[in-house]
């Protein structure tokens, strides 16, 4: 499965308590001009995975050992005026679904708000390194 | 016209081991390449004693013993270093750690332009030490400095 497959699984888990969010399996992509995550408020939605590859050490035989790191945002748009009181919960639970991937050197996640009109748009990024 | 020796093809800067000179060779059946190697340095040193004179602004200096070694840093390769049942060369067979805590005397090579004929190489004998492999989660890999000291002279040799 890959990363986005188990992070939606993840997330789908930790949320299960939170009556009022759901998770999609679609990517956010934009309809009538808007993507859906902004249509669909108080629906998470995780976008498709990016992949950077970079060298991490070079040999004198021409054998790299590369670092790759994917990329994942996933997205929550809520009402900014009458926000969920539990939604620090909410928000603590999306960003420890990061540690459903293994195998990695190092699992990140951060997000950052943006207020528009009355909605309050949670965007998440997840990093995975691999080695 | 300047002929400098390239590395970037990835087959040119090769050391070679083997429990006997003729597997130390570049390029020699069974012989032993250590992969993964990020640099390598061939030290030639002599000896030197400096003294000083009461008629002489300047020290002066005469030569003693040479004392060469060879040094490197390196991945750790697993079949390298903890050995890969080679019974033709032993070394190989009980890899790069066993073979420096046993202090055995082994055989190498330092091709500096690959292993095809006329390239030249230096070689020599010595005893493998040095190794300190280390690991972190911000390195990601084993990696571990490795050194040979030689046993004698070194020897510039062509394939």
């Amino acid at each position: 499965m890959s990363k986005r497959t188990d992070l939606i699984g993840k997330i789908t888990t930790n949320l299960s308590g939170h009556a009022n969010i759901s998770i999609s399996s679609e990517l956010p992509f934009v309809q009538g001009g808007s993507p859906l995550y902004s249509t669909n408020m108080n629906t998470v939605y995780v976008d498709e995975q990016q992949i950077d590859v970079e060298e991490l050490y070079d040999t004198l035989d021409g054998i790299s050992v590369n670092q790759t790191t994917t990329t994942i945002n996933a997205y929550l748009a809520t009402d900014a005026k009458e926000q969920f009181n539990d939604i620090e919960t909410v928000v603590a639970n999306l960003l420890v679904a990061r540690n459903v991937i293994t195998g990695t050197v190092e699992n990140t996640s951060n997000y950052e708000t943006d207020i528009a009109d009355d909605v309050i748009t949670y965007t998440f990024e997840y990093n995975f390194i691999t080695v | 016209m300047a002929d400098v020796i390239k590395v970037t093809s990835g087959s040119q800067a090769v050391l070679s081991l083997g429990n006997t000179a003729p597997l130390a060779v570049p390029g020699a059946a069974n012989t032993m390449v250590v992969p993964l190697m990020q640099d390598i340095t061939v030290n030639a040193t002599p000896g030197t004693v400096r003294y000083s004179t009461l008629d002489n602004t300047a020290s002066s200096a005469f030569t003693t013993t040479n004392e060469n070694s060879i040094s490197l840093n390196m991945l750790v390769d697993e079949t390298t270093f903890f050995g890969g049942g080679d019974a033709l060369n032993s070394v190989a067979n009980v890899g790069l750690l066993s073979t420096s805590i046993a202090k055995t005397e082994i055989f190498f090579s330092v091709a500096f332009e690959g292993t095809d004929s006329t390239d030249y190489y230096v070689s020599g004998k010595g005893f493998i030490g040095g190794l300190a492999p280390s690991a972190s989660m911000d390195q990601a890999v084993w990696i571990s400095p490795m050194e040979i000291i030689v046993n004698g002279e070194l020897t510039k040799t062509q394939v």
